[in-house]
């Protein structure tokens, strides 16, 4: 606290009870440069943070400056996670729209601007925390938080004289004078306060948690909201009493069709050859998504390189397709999109499986097989 | 503090040349553009004097409402100002000529839009001129009982009224909400009568309150540079100021609020209004609007000490008066069609100008330039912030 000035003293206190006369004397004391001045006083008094040399507060700018810093961090990020790192557009808006931001922005200025008044407050200029303020300690304490006003003069360095700042207090009129040694601090710092003070928190938590478990479990008045799965709701699965035919889970529109599984205009693969062309551009990321759709749905029959070899073929005695067999590679892509929407001899239809999409990259990745199995000369350049 | 200035008959004649100047403008206007460019100026700068006077009624009777004390040795200039109410009760009386010619819902073709025949209980001519009246009777009412009741008290010191006028001022605010939307909805939305907002009536109110403490804190700032009000100091419109940064973000958010709400619904009936004030031509007109009415009176008025300055006081709040012009403006003239600003629009701001300053010219005739007879002066003059 004190950087050892003589005889260990805090502070010099000084009791008054007009309002003007301590500014008065606190006017007067500050050209003395005793020590640091600091009033102590149970209402406002107008001039005293003038007159005991506190400054313009920073807080107002620090909070100014956060908040500002509050509405670019907030602009920042909504424009990075929706303009940039996940482009989703909602609602047909631009992906940057700033009207939808502005709330945000709001939100995040004020908890900044507020956040910074009170811990700035508290911790920086405060200086908190701060067990057991010596005033506290001081006779005086008593007057100061009933009528009177306190001005203390408080040890700034080695030079320090108490004898002085107490004549000074008393030659500006202060009604009584004392002087404050340093504090010994208590015993809320030690190892043992500071455990006991965990432990106390953590049997609080402990009674509280019981205390509300008795309550939900065993006192039975009225459930408490948080009880969730109690709330009225549609489950697909269960009868409810809501709709008319009892049933929870809604019957499909007439007409419905699922995403990815439009209905087929042909009845034969060999139709499907003269009707379709295959609407996907094979890409690396089509043939990724072929090779994996191959893996997983054909290989088991036709082998990994499609040439119709397989345990699994063997083992059942069927004979899967050769796919990279030259009948193969003269069918058209169509041909092969409508074998695995219809099925062909022992193989059934893949169509509830696989979507369109996954259906034509495999179609893609055949034709990978194909060429693979079937190099030509350039493809090695 | 009873003293009168002496009267310049100079300013009053320069005023008097104004409204001729203005009035001669006006008529050369009606003859050679048209009638709906006339009547929308005529309706516009009517709606300022209007909003601006009744904003410091409003004031008035916050005071009254909330008790306070630091705003009593400035209100005699609210009251002053509050005169321009009555100035605007016989203009919008003309207005209603103009009516037929701006307003959709009075032609023909009204009767084949669906949404106008179901507006049309509401908005008929036989009603709209009893809503008119009604509204301009109670304005009238209280006027006379706020200012007239203050001005009797300066002789007979009766503080019973200081009681009155705290009793009526609960009614006087739910009639000037009711009020102020009614003009709001009939005056400047019933312009483009299939749009909707529920929020523009608070919207028009934001925009009264904001303007008259701007006008207010003007008036203030004027007898202080006259020397007519000694013993005001800046821990009075210091008030005034911080008033002024609240109702400045309030005006700000309720005028986003209702411009992001129709931005997000996108709903045809309601954004076409939108999109014609914000696109094209009336682009930079709607980019000065945040700009006079929020970011320059905000950042002039945050700090404290721009509060305590009469010349960052008199920039701020004359910005907030040139943002509510510039409001005014954008809701009326995008009816038109591209902004208009040329020799009609000057001579009717002349015109107005010249009535407004004339009216209050009048008014600082009558009673002392404090409220010399409230039993709260000498508190206020006290009051310690």
């Amino acid at each position: 606290m004190s950087d050892g000035a003589p005889a260990g003293t805090f502070a010099v206190v000084g009791l008054f009870s007009e309002p003007q006369a301590i500014v008065d004397a606190a006017t007067k004391i500050r050209s003395k440069k005793l020590g640091r001045l600091e009033a102590y006083s149970p209402y406002p008094v107008h001039g005293l943070d003038h007159a005991i040399g506190l400054g313009k507060s920073r807080l107002g700018a620090l909070v100014l400056g956060m908040g500002v810093l509050g509405a670019s961090l907030a602009l920042l990020f909504e424009w990075w996670t929706s303009a940039v790192d996940y482009k989703l557009i909602t609602g047909g808006k631009p992906l940057f729209s700033w009207q939808a931001f502005i709330p945000v922005m709001f939100e995040v200025t004020v908890l900044f601007a507020t956040f910074t008044a009170g811990l700035a407050m508290l911790f920086a200029f405060n200086k908190l925390p701060f067990f057991g303020h010596p005033i506290l300690q001081a006779k005086a304490i008593k007057d100061i938080t009933r009528d009177k006003l306190a001005l203390s003069i408080e040890s700034a360095g080695a030079d320090f004289d108490p004898e002085k700042a107490r004549q000074a207090l008393v030659e500006h009129g202060a009604e009584s004078v004392e002087v404050l040694p340093i504090p010994s601090w208590g015993k809320s710092l030690t190892l043992v306060g500071l455990l006991r003070t965990i432990a106390a928190i953590a049997a609080a938590c402990l009674v509280a948690g019981f205390g509300i478990y008795v309550a939900e479990k065993m006192v039975p008045v009225v459930p408490p909201m948080f009880r969730i799965h109690d709330q009225p709701k549609l489950n697909a699965f269960h009868a409810s009493s809501f709709f008319p035919d009892g049933r929870g889970m809604r019957p499909a529109v007439t007409g419905t069709v699922a995403r990815g599984h439009l209905p087929v205009e042909f009845k034969t693969p060999e139709e499907a050859g003269k009707l379709l062309v295959n609407p996907l551009p094979l890409t690396d990321r089509t043939a990724e998504r072929g090779r994996k759709v191959y893996t997983d749905h054909c290989a088991v029959c036709h082998g990994v390189v499609g040439s119709g070899v397989s345990l699994l073929s063997s083992a059942y005695g069927a004979k899967p397709a050769n796919l990279i067999a030259d009948s193969a590679r003269a069918q058209p892509d169509g041909y092969l999109y409508g074998v695995i929407m219809l099925g062909k001899n022992a193989m059934p239809s893949y169509a509830p499986d696989l979507d369109e999409a996954d259906r034509w990259s495999a179609v893609h990745y055949v034709r990978i097989l194909q060429r693979s199995q079937n190099a030509k000369d350039e493809d090695l350049r | 503090m009873n003293t009168q200035a002496p009267r310049s008959a100079l300013a009053r004649n320069l005023l008097l040349l104004m409204v001729l100047v203005g009035g001669g403008g006006a008529a050369a206007a009606y003859a050679s553009v048209g009638p709906s460019r006339f009547w929308a100026n005529w309706i516009l700068w009517t709606l300022f004097l209007l909003t601006l006077g009744l904003g410091n009624l409003f004031l008035v009777a916050l005071e009254r409402l909330v008790g306070a004390h630091w705003s009593v040795p400035m209100r005699r200039v609210p009251e002053r100002i509050a005169s321009l109410v009555p100035l605007a009760v016989p203009l919008l009386l003309i207005a209603l000529l103009g009516v037929p010619v701006l307003f959709p819902w009075t032609h023909a073709e009204a009767a084949h839009n669906p949404i106008l025949v179901a507006k049309a209980p509401w908005l008929n001519m036989p009603f709209f001129v009893i809503r008119l009246v009604a509204c301009a009777v109670a304005w009238l009412l209280f006027y006379r009982f706020y200012v007239g009741g203050s001005l009797k008290q300066d002789d007979s010191k009766d503080a019973a009224f200081t009681v009155r006028a705290r009793k009526l001022a609960p009614p006087f605010m739910v009639m000037f909400f009711f009020t102020v939307t009614i003009v709001a909805f009939d005056w400047i939305s019933g312009l483009e009568p299939e749009w909707y907002s529920d929020m523009f009536g608070v919207y028009l109110f934001a925009g009264t309150f904001l303007s008259g403490i701007a006008v207010m804190a003007q008036g203030v700032l004027a007898l202080i540079r006259r020397g007519r009000l000694p013993d005001v100091k800046w821990k009075h419109y210091y008030n005034l100021g911080t008033l002024g940064l609240a109702f400045t973000v309030f005006y700000a958010y309720i005028g986003f609020a209702q411009y992001m709400l129709i931005w997000y619904a996108n709903l045809p009936e309601e954004v076409v209004w939108f999109k014609h004030r914000i696109e094209g031509s009336w682009e930079p007109v709607a980019l000065l609007l945040p700009l006079f009415s929020f970011f320059i009176p905000f950042f002039l008025l945050i700090g404290s000490a721009g509060k305590r300055s009469s010349k960052v006081m008199f920039i701020a709040t004359l910005s907030i008066l040139v943002g509510h012009f510039v409001d005014l403006y954008w809701l009326i003239f995008p009816t038109l069609g591209t902004p208009v600003f040329g020799w009609p629009e000057l001579s009717m701001a002349l015109l107005f100008l010249g009535l407004g300053f004339l009216q209050i010219r009048r008014a600082m005739g009558r009673g002392a330039d404090m409220p010399v007879g409230d039993p709260l002066l000498i508190k206020g003059l006290e009051w310690q912030p």
